[in-house]
């Protein structure tokens, strides 16, 4: 409905809806927006914004050798938000129509207490945004048949793969649907966000021992993301990663130095570090990063970026969810903390451009600052003398998850394959431990960085607030230079 | 009004319509609002009401299950038709259809008392004065020049649902629930800005704690973690408060799944009938309890609810088995997820617990770290305080507690008389004898 840059000004003129623009077919046209802004402003305000969304997901599992059960979903709403200062008014429905619109804009628009605001008169779509999932074979036109040989594929060769494999699960997840923000200084912002993820888990028997692992892959990207080379490499990793866990045991407990294998450990970024540059939790001082703006917090070679960029990337953007332009953020130059994450508000307080990371689960939640793709830049060291320099020491492999208190400043991964480093050399795998640190010690604390920079295609999601959004990280070869490791024993 | 039972009913007609044999259908409507309150001023206000619904769809001897919340006629409908076509191309699964009608019946008639008749009179001056009452308190407290800052939150949520299967169910059910939460981060003269939380909720409004009890308790966590530092690392005696410990039940509770015990994920395979952990693991699940977050008289399967034991004395007695692994299994169904957990308490509380170490730690909450279902291994993260001669000494953060499940639960040594009020697991205090510490 909404064209762009119509170009006619048709004044009080109510505009009729317009072909064209994703929303449209739910009959949302530029009256209805403005009606609901101008609800929204009906006491004022510094900011308003209608976001809605339309999201259809279809999953297919495979367990016990039958692609045997599916799974879709549809989700279409719309939220209704007010901002004076830093405070927000929110309200959001599944109803699309105008009454129901206007109610959810008086609901957020009670934090307010002024005279009201004109709606803007106009809307300009923003015609300017890149496209960063470019897209072979988009999900609805891939009928259900072509998707269960490729489940019923990496089952199979999951079983010849190793004899030891008693169990295979698959489980293949595609996602389109649009987002469509629009606020009251006349701009509106469309994306349409395709997203697929893929996860093998394998389970092993030897000896009466049971072990289980797997490996995941995400994108925002089609059917074509399922190429050859990449399903090799998914049953391979979920295979070898099983298998090795019959030998490892647990690391021993205490601190020692972490060494990070390339990619996936880019969780480090995420906990140690990207929580606490989000600007709302550094406006309202309650990050331990509150007052480091300016300040050395790691060595000259560690560069640390949040990116909206990357082409195809699970945590990629083309907008964020308040109609920002998303780039690449540089968070910490040369080891100097260059800038928060901002969302509109903190970019506000702030007096800065809005950064882009202005994010949200869906239409039921306002957005807030959340990362995209967290990454550090490739370095001066090399992988090899990384792990050389480690008399006795741990390298991490594969994650699973992680947490931070980001006032305190502790924060956690998992790491569910690994190995021990004795005297410079990868001994005795090791499984199922827990690594803890303080963020801003253990950034000061990474003393080498090599030159393998890999961004994980792994599928990752952040919580916050009771909110998630899907996520990538990045890391290349990196040392901390200690670390308490959750194990057993001395 | 249409009422949801109507919408369950009309959806599932129209799954049969488009050609399923049966079909289970729920729906769904909640109003949820939250008033949200920093140093001082209003943060956040928010308020809606959603709404959605769900199809199990049985077709051919396949299987598809559906939700959406867009319940446009014309979008439902072709939904329901590309699920079912989307059914049909799958295999077909003997071990899929809609329970045997015979656990539907003895559906108990008991007044669960879930939904609090005030909640319309709720008004948002009540929520904004609540909200600004718990920071004062907090505020308030002993040492509050510390403070850096103060969020608090006060909530409420009225929610219905419905459940319709076509071969015998019909079931709705409503509730309320209301909360009260604060979180103050401090100030460490090191620098780092500590946060601690303190919640509190209720089905009936007039049984919450008092915003004051709950400002107060998050601000004397928070100044409590200043001066935090890391542990040795130790093999001691491990004191989890009751707030925390549902974290270590459930990595117990998790593999007692039928379908993580037929997918061979579970290290408590096999175990009916064995002792799993010391006589002190004792606990029910509990359904009818009055009030109970996690109170029902169906599941979401619409068998009839009953109390069973989980751990009676150690042993382990009843796996959660939903009807469709259970016949993969050939094991009768039980139920598919925990209600509130019941324990047989203990007689004294933390503090006495806590009184009759010399030597120890005592954990009031987690961080990251996983556990791993297949084999029972564990790792976490964790903060609280060192427990010398019986009383709390200085605090401890940024230490891991690792070990195995199935060796952990033979070391419970002592519940606590405290189940955490808050949350439909409702766990006591638990203390554990020598866990691996891991700190410096």
């Amino acid at each position: 409905m909404i064209e762009r840059d119509a170009g006619e000004d048709r004044g009080g003129e109510r505009t009729a809806a317009r072909p064209g623009g994703y929303f449209a077919r739910f009959g949302v046209t530029e009256e209805l927006i403005r009606r609901t802004l101008a609800a929204a402003l009906s006491r004022g305000g510094d900011h308003a914004d209608v976001f809605f969304q339309h999201r259809v997901a279809a999953d297919l599992g495979l367990e016990d050798g039958e692609v045997n059960r599916a799974w879709a979903s549809a989700e279409l709403g719309v939220g209704v938000r007010v901002v004076k200062g830093d405070q927000t008014g929110y309200g959001y429905t599944e109803d699309l129509s105008l009454s129901a619109l206007v109610e959810c804009a008086r609901t957020a628009a009670t934090i307010a207490e002024g005279p009201s605001r004109e709606a803007p008169l106009r809307f300009h779509v923003r015609g300017d945004l890149p496209g960063r999932y470019p897209l072979a074979r988009p999900w609805d036109e891939v009928r259900p048949e072509e998707k269960l040989p490729l489940l019923a594929g990496l089952n199979a060769r999951a079983f010849s793969a190793d004899p030891r494999v008693r169990k295979v699960n698959v489980h293949l997840h595609d996602e389109s649907g649009a987002i469509l923000v629009a606020d009251s200084s006349g701009r509106i912002a469309e994306d349409r966000q395709p997203m697929t993820l893929l996860s093998l888990s394998v389970l092993a028997e030897q000896g009466g021992r049971r072990e289980q692992n797997g490996y995941n892959v995400a994108g925002r990207a089609g059917f074509e993301f399922y190429a050859p080379d990449r399903l090799d490499r998914i049953v391979r990793e979920a295979v070898a990663r099983t298998a090795v866990l019959f030998e490892a045991g647990p690391p021993p407990a205490g601190e020692m130095p972490v060494v990070l294998a390339a990619g996936s450990s880019g969780i480090l970024l995420h906990e140690a570090i990207g929580h606490g540059m989000e600007a709302d939790f550094n406006r309202k001082g309650v990050s331990i990063y509150a007052d480091r703006i300016g300040k050395r917090i790691a060595a000259p070679f560690v560069n640390i970026v949040d990116d909206a960029a990357n082409p195809g990337a699970r945590g990629a953007i083309n907008v964020d969810d308040e109609g920002n332009s998303a780039g690449t953020t540089r968070l910490v130059e040369d080891g100097v903390l260059a800038t928060y994450l901002h969302d509109s508000i903190s970019a506000r307080h702030y007096g800065v451009a809005p950064t882009g990371n202005g994010r949200r689960e869906s239409y039921r939640h306002p957005p807030l600052p959340r990362m995209r793709s967290t990454y550090m830049l490739p370095g001066p060291h090399r992988k090899e003398e990384i792990i050389a320099s480690v008399r006795r020491g741990i390298y991490c492999v594969n994650f699973s998850n992680g947490q931070v208190n980001i006032g305190a400043g502790d924060f956690t991964f998992y790491v569910k394959n690994g190995w021990l480093i004795e005297d410079g050399k990868l001994t005795r795998p090791v499984k199922d431990v827990n690594i803890i640190g303080n963020g801003p010690k253990a950034l000061e604390q990474v003393d080498m960085v090599s030159d393998d920079l890999a961004i994980d295609e792994g599928g990752w999601t952040c919580g916050k607030d009771g909110q998630s959004v899907p996520v990538s990280q990045g890391l290349p070869t990196v040392r901390v230079a200690s670390m308490t490791v959750g194990g057993r024993g001395s | 009004m249409t009422t949801l039972l109507d919408v369950t009913r009309r959806a599932a007609e129209l799954a049969l319509r488009k050609g399923a044999g049966e079909t289970a259908a729920g729906a769904y409507r909640s109003r949820q609002v939250e008033v949200a309150w920093r140093d001082g001023r209003i943060e956040k206000v928010t308020e809606a009401t959603t709404r959605g619904l769900g199809l199990d769809l049985y077709v051919d001897g396949r299987y598809a299950s559906v939700s959406t919340s867009d319940l446009r006629p014309e979008a439902l409908e072709r939904f329901v038709e590309d699920a079912v076509a989307l059914a049909r191309t799958l295999a077909p699964d003997p071990h899929r259809r809609l329970p045997d009608p015979e656990l539907y019946r003895g559906r108990p008639d008991a007044d669960l008392d879930l939904e609090d008749p005030s909640y319309p009179a709720l008004d948002a001056g009540t929520r904004r004065r609540e909200a600004e009452a718990i920071e004062a308190a907090a505020r308030a407290t002993p040492g509050a020049a510390a403070i850096v800052s103060v969020s608090t939150s006060v909530s409420d949520t009225r929610s219905e649902s419905a459940l319709f299967q076509t071969n015998g169910f019909e079931g709705t059910r409503s509730g309320t629930d209301f909360w009260l939460g604060a979180e103050v981060v401090v100030k460490d003269p090191d620098g780092r800005r500590p946060e601690e939380y303190a919640a509190a909720g209720a089905r009936h409004r007039a049984a919450l704690e008092s915003p004051e009890a709950v400002g107060r308790r998050a601000a004397e966590r928070a100044l409590a973690r200043i001066g935090s530092r890391k542990g040795e690392s130790a093999v001691l005696p491990m004191l989890v408060e009751n707030r925390a410990s549902g974290r270590l039940l459930g990595s117990l509770f998790g593999p007692l799944a039928a379908s993580a015990i037929q997918q061979k994920r579970s290290y408590l395979e096999g175990k009916i009938g064995q002792q799993v952990g010391s006589a002190l693991l004792d606990v029910a699940d509990d359904p009818l309890l009055p009030r109970g977050f996690g109170s029902r008289l169906y599941d979401g399967e619409g068998i009839a609810a009953k109390r069973f034991p989980v751990f009676e004395r150690g042993v382990l007695r009843t796996y959660y088995v939903d009807t469709y692994y259970g016949r993969k299994l050939g094991l009768a169904p039980t139920t598919a997820r925990s209600s509130n957990l019941s324990w047989a308490l203990g007689a004294r509380p933390l503090d006495a617990l806590r009184a009759d170490l010399a030597d120890g730690v005592l954990v009031t909450g987690f961080l990251g770290g996983n556990s791993n279902g297949t084999t029972g291994d564990f790792s976490v993260g964790l903060r609280g305080f060192r427990i010398r001669g019986g009383r709390l000494a200085e605090p401890v953060g940024e230490m891991n507690v690792s070990g195995n499940h199935l060796e952990l639960w033979r070391r419970l040594a002592a519940v606590g008389n405290d189940p955490y009020p808050y949350s439909a697991m409702r766990t006591p205090s638990l203390l554990f004898d020598g866990v691996q510490l891991a700190g410096l």
